[in-house]
């Protein structure tokens, strides 16, 4: 009878699921600049002039103002488009979230400026609502897109302006990840090496497996911690005993193999182009309209 | 005898290991939980402070709608007087339909609709709404993350040993998924 429930209440599940999906955020992909326009209706002019704009501006203050256009909403409420977009691009700083999204969607007639938990105070609903009432809708109802969302930038530039100043830039975020990948996927291995290689014993790696799939098994799950230790423990044998041999033949012929001196570091940035937003994010403030 | 004791001494073990590491995560998601509602009574108290606002400045023009108006301050009362996290649900819950209704009334007053300040301040209550709402989302979301583990076997065994709750989701009401629209 149990079963009999949970299939059933499963099945119920997965229909509105697939129901609701009719009429769904769908994924705009990856931010390719402060300005998206996936709709098209701004000039190149505008655009690239918003898009400078919007760069110095968050050199000067830190601030991330994010311009995106979609043609539709596919039956979405805009704000739970905002919500959901903001939280999948992370605009604004991540400590600050000092980020703010102004979403058009031009076929709906729909839009709304989203506003990070960190510039709440600056940029109040109330405010919002004016620019929103007073900049943009004037505009659109000429089609004037351009110069609408150029203005409105203004606007909510001024707005919060000095709420937050740069404390050096936070782009090293992505570099320290690239590092430790790095140094997992290279030098732990180099170092383990050349600590089981010098050991004439060939189990030590097996122990290392082992220990490695326990520290999984605390820190992500037991699952994950069985598996870990069934494919680490032979490896970690296999490993030790290939090094071992290695270092002791290398050794017996005068010459130690390269990886028994211990690890070198290094490891390479990389730079330029729109490295994505700061990792902010935002609760629903703001406010929407339509024209 | 001496291979069952060490099967046995490895199966302790390992169902320790496994208490600890379910245990540990049971508490960071319910710390979790706790986190995100706190931040849904945030916007429940700003929604609140914001009330008065709006009803003073319709009010005066509003003289015969007194209903509305004495259905909104005892809501009000009733949230400032609820003590558990349910009652606060239960009132704010009944704030919603009064403010609900005072937007329909309102329609009425189409002097009233197109006043600057009244409108900016249906601008304000608008953004309160949605803040709820999307809290409440959030909300309702790392429960669900949290009451997945106590419903699952076998980690359900360690939750009930230890006391673990499953936590109640704020139920859709009418309307309450999308934010509320308020037409000019």
């Amino acid at each position: 009878m149990y079963l009999f429930k949970t299939i059933i209440i499963s099945l119920l599940f997965i229909f509105f699921a697939s129901v609701s999906d009719v009429f769904a955020y769908y994924d705009l992909g990856k931010p390719s600049g402060y300005v998206n326009d996936f709709a098209g209706v701004v000039n190149d002019d505008y655009e690239k002039n918003i898009e400078n704009k919007l760069k110095e501006f968050k050199k000067q203050t830190s601030n991330e103002i994010s311009v995106v256009i979609i043609n539709d909403l596919k039956g979405y409420a805009i704000e739970n488009f905002a919500v959901k977009l903001f939280e999948s691009w992370q605009i604004g700083q991540k400590d600050e979230d000092n980020g703010v999204l102004l979403l058009v969607a031009i076929e709906d007639r729909k839009m709304r400026i989203e506003v990070g938990y960190g510039l709440e105070g600056a940029l109040t609903d109330a405010e919002s609502f004016l620019i929103i009432n007073n900049v943009l809708k004037p505009s659109f109802k000429k089609n004037e897109f351009g110069k609408g969302i150029n203005d409105a930038i203004g606007e909510i530039m001024l707005a919060i302006q000095g709420e937050y100043v740069v404390v050096n830039s936070g782009s090293g975020d992505a570099k320290v990840d690239y590092k430790q990948a790095f140094y997992f996927l290279f030098i732990f291995p180099i170092w383990l090496a050349s600590i089981l290689g010098r050991s004439k014993s060939w189990w030590m790696g097996g122990v290392v497996g082992m220990v490695i799939g326990g520290i999984v098994w605390v820190f992500l799950s037991a699952v994950t911690g069985i598996i870990a230790m069934v494919i680490l423990i032979p490896l970690g044998l296999w490993f030790d005993y290939i090094v071992s041999n290695n270092y002791q033949v290398g050794k017996s012929r005068g010459s130690v193999p390269w990886w028994a001196g211990g690890g070198r570091g290094g490891g390479s940035g990389y730079g330029g182009g729109f490295g994505g937003f700061g990792g902010g994010s935002s609760g629903g403030g703001g406010s929407s309209g339509s024209w | 005898m001496k291979k069952f004791l060490i099967g046995l001494l490895v199966f302790v073990i390992l169902c320790g290991m496994y208490t600890y590491s379910t245990y540990n995560k049971l508490i960071t998601k319910d710390e979790v939980v706790n986190n995100q509602w706190s931040q849904v009574e945030t916007q429940y108290q700003r929604r609140f402070d914001l009330i008065p606002n709006l009803v003073e400045s319709v009010k005066g023009v509003m003289k015969q709608e007194k209903d509305v108006f004495t259905q909104i301050a005892e809501a009000r009362t009733r949230y400032s007087g609820a003590a558990s996290s349910n009652d606060k649900t239960v009132a704010a819950t009944q704030i919603e339909s009064a403010l609900g209704r005072l937007l329909v009334v309102m329609e009425r007053y189409p002097d009233l609709k197109s006043a600057q300040n009244v409108q900016i301040l249906m601008a304000q209550l608008e953004g309160a709404e949605n803040r709820v709402s999307v809290e409440r989302k959030r909300y309702n979301d790392k429960a669900a993350d949290y009451n997945l583990i106590i419903k699952r076997v076998p980690s359900r065994w360690v939750a009930s040993i230890f006391g673990f709750e499953v936590r109640s989701y704020f139920e859709a009401q009418e309307g309450a998924e999308s934010a509320p629209k308020v037409q000019f």
